[in-house]
């Protein structure tokens, strides 16, 4: 089939990140940060602040005196649910819509990425060498981007690429798009990537999530975390769409990420537990 | 009369003809549904993991996530019903899909699958239908007043079990 519209084109027209957001998701893609500068950031921006304490003082805390500064908001709900928040409102579009290419319903996007990103960030303990656990959580919130602007390339071919997975023309569900659209949607990730200027770990960790042992060794960590953090939330069945689970593990992970059976066990139920409450938590702004 | 949708490691049970019992997006999870079909009762449950024991000191979470705590509820929930435990219940079973994985670690799903059959037989509960294994995510419902089982999964046309 012949693409009309350039995918360039198509990424160019993606809307900016705000100052705030790119201010935000840079100091997120580092290493190491203090929650003191993610605070700063986030007070100056008065919407941002306002979805917090609502989201700080929703029915899902109900915390006895009210919440009024973002300081005493992380402290009441943690870390992970501030960033979730702080990142989902950097590109609500790209989180919150339906993919009707992927035939994802509104919002499965959106808890797809946060599966991966609480998986990412609970694997991020097994990796041989030490490794961060807030950037896996970031990194896993954003690895699937690229599925955005692929969405609307895909939509109407879904027999059609249905027809290469189970004909096995298509080993997995990227070789069914590269069919389509030419490219898949870890490429195009990575092209949205550097038109919104993220980081280039992050940029990497959304790049390679799928084939991680092709990336620069000083990625291997964080990429073979979130790669193991999607793979744990197709399982879960939480957000996939027409793609399922028609994708392959990278087999090397065993060289960077080193887990029993058992803890894996473990991790699933963990991972499940903690994405229905940080879920909750979330979108506690809503249910009020 | 409703849509009764039931979560991961969640089951339910009905005896009211217009109740439907539906579990989205199964995985690499498997869900289980036992009909009673004399006295129309349905369940259902979404079983996540094979084996509850590896949880050692950490002590249960939901039992309902575990093929081997989870089917005994399940089976006990039609029992409190009023339906006779046992040989005449209709049983089926979908999803345990699989990731491509050539090292197999990641192979909960065939060992969801494998769980689920032993208990089941463990329980005296003999497996009419089941819609098992590849790699497409699957939503499973059934009719309380039928019986009937239908699943359906993100861009095919639904199908009955
Ligand atoms: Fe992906
Ligand atoms: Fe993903």
């Amino acid at each position: 089939m012949i693409v009309t519209k350039s995918i360039a084109d198509r990424v160019k027209e993606m809307p900016m990140l705000s100052v705030v957001s790119t201010r935000l998701l840079e100091l997120l893609g580092e290493d190491n940060y203090s929650i003191r500068d993610v605070v700063s950031i986030v007070e100056n921006d008065a919407i941002l602040t306002t979805k917090i304490l609502r989201a700080a003082n929703s029915v899902a805390y109900s915390p006895r005196v009210p919440i009024t500064s973002v300081t005493a908001a992380i402290n009441n709900m943690g870390e992970k649910v501030i960033m979730g928040i702080a990142i989902e409102s950097c590109a609500p579009k790209v989180f919150k819509d339906p993919l009707g290419g992927y035939m994802s319903e509104a919002g499965q996007m959106w808890d797809h990425s946060l599966c991966t990103a609480i998986g990412a960030r609970q694997l991020s303990s097994y990796t041989i060498k030490e490794s961060s656990s807030n950037l896996a959580f970031t990194a896993g919130l954003l690895h699937d981007i690229g599925k955005s602007v692929m969405s609307v390339i895909l939509e109407g071919n879904t027999e059609e690429m249905l027809g290469h997975i189970d004909n096995g023309e298509a080993v997995s569900f990227l070789d069914a798009e590269k069919k389509i659209a030419g490219m898949d949607h870890t490429e195009l990730g990575y092209e949205l990537a550097q038109h919104w200027k993220l980081p280039e770990q992050l940029a990497m960790a959304i790049r390679y999530h799928h084939h991680p042992q092709d990336v620069d060794d000083k990625y291997k960590d964080l990429v073979y975390t979130v790669h193991l953090g999607d793979i744990l939330a197709m399982m879960a069945g939480i957000g996939t769409g027409v793609d399922g689970l028609a994708y392959s593990i990278d087999r090397t992970y065993k060289d960077y990420i080193e887990i029993r059976e058992d803890e894996l066990a473990i991790a699933v139920a963990d991972i499940q537990e903690e994405f229905f409450k940080t879920k909750q938590a979330i979108l506690g702004e809503e249910t009020e | 009369m409703g849509i009764n949708y039931i979560g991961i490691g969640d089951f339910a049970v009905s005896n009211k003809p217009d109740d439907i019992i539906k579990t989205m997006a199964l995985g690499s999870c498997v869900g289980i549904m036992l009909y009673d079909p004399k006295l129309k009762i349905a369940a259902m449950g979404h079983i996540a993991l094979p084996d509850s024991k590896v949880r050692g000191q950490r002590g249960m979470d939901k039992p309902g996530r575990y093929a081997d705590t989870g089917i005994p509820l399940l089976a006990k929930a039609m029992l409190n019903k009023g339906s006779k435990r046992g040989r005449s219940l209709i049983v089926k079973i979908a999803g345990g899909a699989q990731i491509n994985d050539p090292n197999d670690t990641f192979n909960i799903g065939k060992r969801n699958v494998l769980a689920v059959k032993k208990i089941l037989w463990k329980c005296s509960l003999i497996l009419k239908a089941e819609d098992t294994g590849g790699n497409i995510g699957r939503t499973m419902q059934v009719g309380v007043d039928t019986g009937e089982v239908t699943l359906s999964s993100p861009g095919r046309s639904k199908w009955k079990l």
